[in-house]
Parts: C-alpha cells; sequence; structure tokens
C-alpha cells in the first residue's frame, strides 16, 4: 500500500459515523484528524492497528494556554512515509485520556511522560511512577504546561 | 521486605547514559534464582528539560541546544530539527547541503556503530575488540573533525542548509578512510560471525520475533535484526536520500549475533553511500533563506538515527521562538523491547541483552541494589554484574 | 591513618603517599546527567591513541578507591543525591576535575528545570576542563595539570579549595 492509499484507508476509518473526526492534510504525507470524544481514541487506533495502518511512533502533548480552556493530545501513527495524527482535546481544569497500553506495550512510556509533564490522567494506566522527573518533584507541578513556574522548585528545594 | 516471596529483587542504574536515551536512569528487576521474572524501566538520570529549555530559546539557539541532546548522534538531531523547521517556514534547503547532510550522517553512523561494537564488547568481556575498535574509530573522528571543525557536536547543520562544504583535500581524506573502516569491518564481520566465544554470548540469546519487535513499538537495527523492515531513510526519504538511496539491511534470527551482524552490515552500505555522494556532489548552494520569525504551523519531523527512528513535532507561534518541541528518541522505544525480553532469560544475559538494542555508553558508575529476603541488601557494582555474565560463561566453556 | 611517627619518618611517608597519588592517581568517572560527548572523549582517552594508563592513571569502578573523581554533566535534579553520595565516598585526599562546559555552568543547559548548572553548584571543584566536548588531549591536560600542582604550591591555572569549602555544597 502506498502513501496515498494508506491515508485514504485511514481517512475511510477516521470519517466513519457516528462522530466522525475532523480530518486535515497540512501535508501531503501527514493527516490530522481530531477526534469528537476521547471515546473514539481506542476504538479509531484499534481499528487503524487491525488494518496495518500504522504503528505508534510518538504521542505530544501541547498546552495553546490558560485563555484556550484545554489540553490537546496528539497519537503519531507512521505508516512508510505517512503519519496519521489522532488529536484529542481535554478541559484543562479535568484532562483525561484512556490509556492505550493494555492494546499497545510502547504506549505505557509515552503516557506517563505526558502524565508527568502535562498532568494530564491516563485512565486505566496500572505504572503511573515516574519517568523522567526525579522522585522529589513536587505534586501538581507540570513543567511543560505554559503556567509552570521554575521559582516553584527552588522553594521547595 | 516481604517473608512469603523468596525472590531476589536488583535495580540496575543503566547509569547516566546517553539520551538518544533521552534519559536513562534505572532498571529494576525481579531473579527467581538465576531466571528473570519481571521488569520495569525508570529513567530520569538525565532529564535536563530541553523541551521547556526550547520554548525559552530562539530557533536558532534551540539548534545549538537540540545538538545537545545527545553527544553522540547529535547530527541527526540537528537534522530532524533543521528539516522541521524548514517544513514550518516553507523552505527547501538547496541539493548540495542535503547532501551533506546525508554525507555526515552517514559519517555519524559509523562512528556510533563503531563505538557500540567496542562498548558491547567490554561488556562481554572482549577488551582487544573494544581497543580495536575504537583505535580504528579515531579515523572517523579525523575526518569528521576535518569536515566539520569538531571531533563530537559537530554542528554541520544550519537552519536552512548547512555551514561546511566538502573541497578535493577533504574528499581524498575521507575516501582513504573509509578505505581502511571498511576493510576494519571485514574483519570485524568476521569476529562476531565466527568467534566461537564471542557466539556463546549472542547466539540463540535475547531473541525476538519480527511480530514481537512490531507490537513492542522495536525501531532501528534492532528491529531490522528481527526481519522487521522498518527504516525512515527507505520508508520516508529525508535529505538527499532519494537521490542517494539506502539498501535496507536486515536479518532474520532476531537474536543478539543478529544484532550484530545488521549494525557491521550497514556500515558497507554507510561506505558505499558516502563514496557515492562524494562522487556526485551536487554544485549550488549551502544554505537557503530563512525567515527569523516563523509563521504558525506544525510539523513532524523523522529521521533514522543510528539507533532507530528519531521523531520531533514541531510547533510555530509566528515569533522567533519555538511554541513546542517534542523529541521521541529511539531508545525509549527499544527500552520497552528490552524490559519485555529480558523476562524470561538468565541473569548472565541481561547485560548483553541491555547493550544489544544499543542504548549507549557504559558508565562505570552503575550500581545495583540486591535486595535478598534473609540477607541485607546489598550493593552490586554494574561492573560486578557484567563480570558475573563473563565468568558464568567462561564456566560453561571449560 | 594516623601513627605516631617520628617527623622524618611521616615527613617521607607523606612523600611516598603523594608521589603515588601523583604517579598513579585512581580515577573515578561520573556522568551528572551530561549528553555523553564528554564521557565519550574520557572514555577515548583509554583507547589506543591516547592511552591515558602509560601516565598511571588507572579508571576505578568504585569511589571508595579513587583519589580524583571526573566528572561531566551539568548536574540534573535526579543525579544530584548520587554526586554527593560518590564525593562523600571518596577518602581524603580527593579531587575534582568539572570536565565540559555543562560541568563548568550548565553549558548549552543553563537555566533549563532539570539542571543545577554545573558541577561547582553541588560539590568543590579542583580543576575546570572547557569544552564542549573537551578533546581527549584537553582531558589529559587537565589531569596533568592537576597532578602537578599537587607536587607545587596551588598555580593560578588550577584552584584548591578552602578548608570549609571543602564540605559538600547542597
Amino acid at each position: 500500500m502506498n502513501t496515498e492509499e494508506t491515508l485514504a484507508a485511514a481517512a475511510k476509518i477516521l470519517s466513519d459515523p457516528p462522530r466522525p473526526a475532523e480530518i486535515t492534510r497540512p501535508t501531503p504525507t501527514w493527516m490530522n484528524a481530531l477526534l469528537a470524544s476521547p471515546d473514539d481514541l481506542l476504538p479509531m487506533a484499534g481499528a487503524l492497528l487491525d488494518e496495518h495502518l500504522g504503528w505508534l511512533s510518538c504521542v505530544t502533548g501541547l498546552d495553546p494556554g490558560i485563555e484556550a480552556g484545554y489540553l490537546e493530545v496528539l497519537y503519531h501513527f507512521s505508516a512508510g512515509a505517512a503519519v496519521i495524527t489522532l488529536r484529542v482535546r481535554r478541559p484543562r481544569e479535568i484532562p483525561a485520556v484512556p490509556t492505550l497500553s493494555d492494546m499497545i506495550p510502547i504506549a505505557e512510556v509515552f503516557e506517563r511522560e505526558l502524565h508527568e509533564m502535562f498532568g494530564v490522567e491516563i485512565i486505566g494506566l496500572r505504572n503511573i511512577n515516574k519517568l523522567y522527573l526525579p522522585e522529589d518533584w513536587p505534586d501538581g507541578v507540570y513543567p511543560l504546561r505554559k503556567d509552570f513556574d521554575p521559582a516553584v522548585l527552588n522553594v521547595s528545594g | 521486605m516481604e517473608t512469603s516471596e523468596k525472590k531476589e529483587l536488583f535495580t540496575i542504574p543503566i547509569g547516566p547514559q546517553h539520551p538518544a536515551l533521552k534519559e536513562p536512569g534505572s532498571f529494576r528487576f525481579t531473579v527467581d534464582g538465576e531466571i528473570v521474572t519481571s521488569a520495569e524501566v525508570r529513567l530520569g538520570y538525565a532529564h535536563r528539560g530541553i523541551e521547556k529549555g526550547a520554548e525559552g530559546r530562539s530557533w536558532v539557539q534551540s539548534l545549538y541546544l537540540l545538538e545537545r541532546v545527545c553527544g553522540i548522534c547529535s547530527h541527526v538531531h540537528a537534522t530532524a530539527f533543521s528539516l522541521g523547521v524548514e517544513q514550518l517556514a516553507g523552505v527547501t534547503a538547496p541539493p548540495r547541503a542535503q547532501a551533506i547532510r546525508e554525507l555526515v550522517a552517514e559519517l555519524e553512523r559509523v562512528h556510533s556503530h563503531m563505538l557500540w561494537l567496542g562498548v558491547a564488547a567490554h561488556e562481554a568481556g572482549f577488551d582487544t575488540l573494544f581497543m580495536y575498535s575504537w583505535r580504528d574509530r579515531e579515523t572517523i573522528m579525523d575526518i569528521l573533525e576535518g569536515l566539520t571543525g569538531n571531533r563530537v557536536n559537530y554542528s554541520a547543520n544550519l537552519l536552512g542548509g548547512v555551514k561546511c562544504d566538502v573541497g578535493d583535500p577533504q574528499r581524498d581524506t575521507i575516501l582513504k578512510g573509509i578505505d581502511m573502516l571498511e576493510e576494519r569491518t571485514r574483519h570485524y564481520l568476521d569476529v562476531v560471525t565466527n568467534d566461537a566465544v564471542f557466539l556463546q554470548r549472542t547466539h540463540g540469546v535475547g531473541t525476538m520475533t519480527a511480530d514481537q519487535a512490531e507490537l513492542l513499538g522495536t525501531v532501528g537495527p534492532t528491529a531490522r535484526a528481527s526481519g522487521l523492515g522498518k527504516d525512515v531513510r527507505v520508508d520516508a526519504p529525508y535529505a538527499a536520500y532519494a537521490d542517494f538511496p539506502v539498501k535496507i539491511v536486515t536479518a532474520e534470527a532476531g537474536d543478539l549475533e543478529a544484532r550484530f551482524q545488521v549494525r557491521l552490515r550497514e556500515l558497507f552500505e554507510s561506505y558505499r553511500l558516502i563514496r557515492e555522494i562524494l562522487d556526485h556532489l551536487p554544485p549550488g548552494e549551502l544554505t537557503a533563506r530563512m525567515p527569523r520569525r516563523i509563521k504558525p504551523a506544525e510539523a513532524v519531523s523523522r529521521v533514522e538515527a543510528p539507533r532507530g527512528e528519531l521523531f520531533y513535532f514541531l510547533k510555530s507561534n509566528g515569533t522567533d521562538m519555538p511554541e513546542r518541541v517534542n523529541v521521541r528518541t529511539p531508545t525509549i522505544c527499544n527500552m520497552t523491547s528490552v524490559v519485555k525480553m529480558v523476562v524470561g532469560h538468565q541473569l548472565a544475559d541481561v547485560p548483553m541483552i541491555l547493550v544489544g538494542i544499543d542504548p549507549c555508553f557504559s558508565c562505570n558508575d552503575r550500581m545495583v541494589v540486591v535486595e535478598r529476603k534473609q540477607h541485607e541488601a546489598q550493593g552490586w557494582t554494574w561492573e560486578q554484574l557484567r563480570r558475573y555474565g563473563i565468568d558464568y560463561y567462561r564456566q560453561i566453556h571449560s | 591513618m594516623s601513627l605516631d611517627l617520628p617527623k622524618q619518618w611521616s615527613d617521607a611517608l607523606n612523600t611516598v603517599r603523594g608521589w603515588a597519588r601523583i604517579n598513579s592517581p585512581w580515577v573515578i568517572h561520573f556522568n551528572s546527567g551530561s549528553c555523553n560527548g564528554c564521557d565519550i572523549e574520557i572514555l577515548a582517552t583509554l583507547t589506543p591513541r591516547y592511552d591515558i594508563e602509560r601516565f598511571g592513571i588507572k579508571l576505578k569502578g568504585s569511589p571508595r578507591h579513587a583519589d580524583v573523581l571526573i566528572c561531566t554533566g551539568p548536574v540534573t535534579r535526579q543525579a544530584r543525591e548520587r554526586l554527593i553520595r560518590i564525593y562523600e565516598q571518596m577518602p581524603e585526599p580527593k579531587f575534582v576535575i568539572a570536565v565540559g562546559s555543562c560541568g563548568l555552568s550548565g553549558g548549552a543547559f543553563q537555566g533549563c528545570y532539570g539542571v543545577m548548572n554545573g558541577i561547582d553548584q553541588v560539590i568543590p571543584v579542583n580543576a575546570y576542563v572547557p569544552g564542549c566536548p573537551p578533546r581527549p588531549e584537553a582531558i589529559i591536560d587537565g589531569v596533568v595539570k592537576l597532578l602537578t600542582s599537587l607536587q607545587n604550591p596551588p598555580t593560578p591555572d588550577v584552584a584548591e579549595p578552602s578548608p570549609d569549602q571543602r564540605e559538600v555544597i547542597t
């Protein structure tokens, strides 16, 4: 399957009712799919994997700023030259997404990083130990959020 | 300390290491007798806060920051970042620059694989091979220094192109050096394929099937040694790989021996590419104009580091500073495979299985904490664990 | 170790100890979170082209046997505790060489939330070897300068921390 065919097949899955994702193509090889609900994440990721339309290459957290009111999580699936990115937006106050780690083992390390850096809750993830941040890192401080204040670290030691 | 279970708990800090592994830290596993029954990875040792740091630096300053995510594969990081920023700005670096990017990338791959060969040999107790491979590696260091001005952290990339050119004297030096290295690589391939003592540590050890490699998200030579044909240079050619393509190198066995063979055979491909680029270097400019402020956009940039796929996600916001830089290094993917693969293996095989994914450089101060039910916790050094593996196999052999 | 010896014997003993330390210092290497660039150049000093062992310098695995700590990296928060522990485990007299820009000031990572911005923010340092990374020759030069300073009074090149600086900076 070449890149065009891969992306066409992915688009078909992602635009399935009842909640089609909002699909954009920033480049000829990259497809973005903004999911209507986090509940779509597992079935859509599963469908991509079943059809061999990519493997989970990376998970990126995004903080568009306090005014936006949400945090965004990007799940990048690579298939040859194609990259299919599933995007989920969650309210800033209680950001939570379901875990992909039962289906995709590598997701565990990506989700642990997402959790400690952005404070996104990963529902169903068993291992939420710190991955990169030190043990004595203060609770509730998420360094990759835009409102992270490094002064907090000096105060707590 | 539990009283009901007779398991021994080992914590092995992999030691301050190489950040193609982003940040290595410790590797906790439980041993039942000789066999590993469970494993967990805990990193953080070299976590510096680079992604956040990039948000507080300009695009140009961030290039110099990201080059130093890893000293062993500094060029691929800079290349991934430069390609990504060029994508954001809608700029394409000129063909000569892309070819030089590929040239330096392949030279870096040679240095990295030779470094790994020495380190892996050291883990197996084969210090002669370590000394020879690192002596030969000095040739590549000289070549890179002559080309870019530094032995490590070459800084060949600029946003929009490269800053070093290849003249005739450099060309001749490179070709002579490559000839020598190719002959040496043939010798090393013979050693890892035919040396009975070495094969004891690698043949049939740490085997991973193609399906397992796929499921665990393995990348790079580690995946290719299991027959999984993943190579970003082939799947999604970047820089000049469309004009100077690489032939993918795979093996079927999926064991440690296969991982050695794949990395060494890849070196022959690198040598071929280096010669081809030098013979057909496109003429022209070295840089394209880049705006200082980058319009709001997002980009994904993937390159093949010596360890596997390196994934960059970039977001710009109209200013001269990045909005977001996300770096996903190959070793974090392969570390997951180690954590799963090591279960069911014996303690003596752990050092080699770890080194088989090329987690970079071994450090002296790795410490292992052995917690036993009846005894006090003991401190082992990694050196002791490494020696344990060497002595174990020496006993079997005799 | 304190023996009640006549002065000329304890002087002689000190000279032998000093000579042994200068001519065959045992070195431990620690990476406090560097990119590994400095570490591979340090390791290169062991390999045939540079061969630091012909100077009598031996790389050991345990801090308890070491005279000199060669340290790289900007000192990440995670590595800080380990670095302090290693320094405390080394017997007196002990010396620290900071290798690489990161070790000196945090280098490229200065100001990043994960780092302490340099080794001397955590432990006292006797010698600084700048570079990103410094060449193996520069590293050897730094070690030799330190050893030479042990024979002679402190030179401007090498700093001798004052007694109260010898406590670990926390």
